[in-house]
């Protein structure tokens, strides 16, 4: 059980994505991954994709036009 | 979703960060902005008014729905996801009703069909430009539409990509004799209905969009599976 | 006077409305639902399809010019209707407001979700993304008559078959790309 952050703050889509994703594969089950981001189509797109995994998710707004992705890895 | 996910949140504290600022009233002041340049525009000239006010619904749509052609032809390759894709095969569907009604109209008045100008060519010309556009929108992050947008966002490496955009679209226009006495000239234009007949092209087209909408979420369930 | 428009706007924040159409994003088909209807009154009422790259080779000329170039000899230029829209200067130019009025209706739905933010640069090679994929996008969109908007939707909604080729260019386009982006451009 370890939490991961994943500093996305200033990267453009699809990094986000692409990061998010790449990162996951190295996490274990139980794990959980903090995807910072501020590009407002990844605040989109990596919860969508991570929901459709069937990972558990969710997404806070830390601060105006900043949000923090929160990816269990639950499989 | 909500209840799975409660353990997810409360792991994390905010305590240390400064309070969100409420940027909802600059958010009216523009839209007031907006507004008093549209009755100034309007003194002037009724059409630039409309013109800045669909802009600016245009600009407003794509932001609110993260709209991005970009991502449409990147992510199935990219990511595997392809929601915007279908959505953008959507929209196509619906404007092309929308169009060739408006077009049918004034081709049964036997009046000029407008937006016929945007039935170009087609030559090497247009898979070398497209290709080279497609390159460039997914290093840039956004294509046209999307620059702009992102600009409004608040985007520094979109208004660079902006800047280059105009001096690429300035070069381009620079060569565009060349192109267009070698190749361009040559390629046929093409009106989908002068070919099938205005039924038969809409059905056609909008065949081919139900197509690719099913093969593009298929396409995506079955590389969902791989990962 | 101030604190009560300050409360306004706060309570306004857990509005369910404000929230519903305000805050959260819309999804996507909506957002597909809502330009096809714009695109299909902008058709209506301008006679053509919604465009936005042509203008960027207008601003291009104007800044050269006002460098001291002439683009006059220029093919693309040549016509006439191109040379009495380089003379009308950029404020009775449509095309150019319709872009401006995409970045400030841009600008106006972050704000109202008080979701804006300069976002600076992270990395060098932010930067050289960004001046290629521009050059190449502005470079392109002269070939093949416009951007995604007027050359890819605007072409296949005009029931045009330059649209769907089009459509396969950038699609190869957009592999390379990503291949570079990851390989290159990625930090």
């Amino acid at each position: 059980m370890k939490e991961v952050m994943l500093d996305c703050y200033g990267e453009a889509c699809p990094v986000p994505l692409v990061k998010s994703q790449n990162k996951i594969k190295e996490l274990e089950v139980g794990d959980v991954l903090i995807v910072q981001i501020d590009h407002s189509c990844a605040m989109k797109n990596v919860p969508e994709w991570a929901r459709k995994e069937g990972y558990n998710v969710e997404v806070e707004e830390v601060d105006d036009g900043e949000w923090e992705v929160i990816i269990e890895k639950t499989k | 979703m909500a209840e799975q996910t409660s353990t997810a949140s409360s792991r994390r504290s905010s305590a240390n960060r400064k309070p969100k600022k409420n940027q909802i009233p600059l958010g009216f002041l523009t839209v007031a902005f907006i507004i008093i340049v549209a009755l100034l525009l309007n003194i002037k000239s009724s059409n630039m008014a409309f013109f800045w006010l669909t802009g600016t619904a245009f600009g407003f749509i794509l932001q609110k729905g993260r709209f991005c052609f970009t991502a449409s032809m990147r992510d199935p390759y990219l990511t595997g996801g392809t929601s915007i894709t279908r959505a953008v095969i959507i929209a196509f569907a619906i404007t092309t009703l929308g169009f060739t009604a408006i077009k049918y109209g004034y081709a049964q008045a036997g009046l000029p069909i407008p937006g016929m100008s945007y039935v170009v060519p087609i030559s090497i010309a247009t898979l070398v430009g497209a290709f080279l556009f497609g390159i460039g929108m997914v290093i840039a992050g956004g294509c046209a539409s999307g620059t702009l947008m992102r600009v409004g966002e608040g985007f520094i490496m979109n208004m660079i990509a902006f800047v280059f955009f105009i001096i690429g679209s300035l070069w381009g226009a620079h060569d565009f004799g060349w192109w267009k006495e070698w190749f361009i000239s040559k390629g046929p234009s093409i009106f989908l209905p002068d070919v099938f007949g205005w039924m038969g092209a809409v059905i056609i087209q909008l065949m081919v969009l139900l197509i690719l909408y099913v093969v593009a979420e298929q396409y995506e369930k079955k590389r969902g599976g791989a990962h | 006077m101030e604190q009560k428009k300050e409360k306004f706007f706060d309570r306004m924040k857990s509005n369910e409305y404000y929230i519903r159409w305000g805050k959260n994003p819309f999804t996507y088909v909506t957002a597909a639902v809502l330009l096809s209807l714009f695109q299909i009154i902008t058709l209506a009422t301008t006679k053509s399809p919604w465009g936005v790259s042509g203008a960027f080779a207008t601003w291009g000329a104007w800044i050269f010019e006002a460098f001291g170039g002439s683009v006059d000899k220029w093919y693309y230029f040549a016509s006439p209707g191109a040379q009495a829209t380089l003379e009308g200067g950029i404020l009775n130019h449509p095309d150019s407001w319709r872009n401006f009025g995409v970045i400030f209706g841009a600008l106006a739905a972050t704000l109202l979700a008080s979701g804006f933010k300069i976002k600076k640069i992270k990395s060098k090679k932010q930067i050289f993304a960004a001046a290629i994929g521009g050059l190449l996008m502005g470079y392109g969109a002269r070939l093949s008559f416009g951007c995604n908007i007027g050359a890819l939707y605007g072409g296949i909604a005009s029931l045009s078959l330059s649209g769907w080729v089009f459509a396969i260019g950038m699609f190869a386009g957009a592999v390379v790309g990503s291949k570079l982006l990851v390989k290159y451009f990625m930090t």
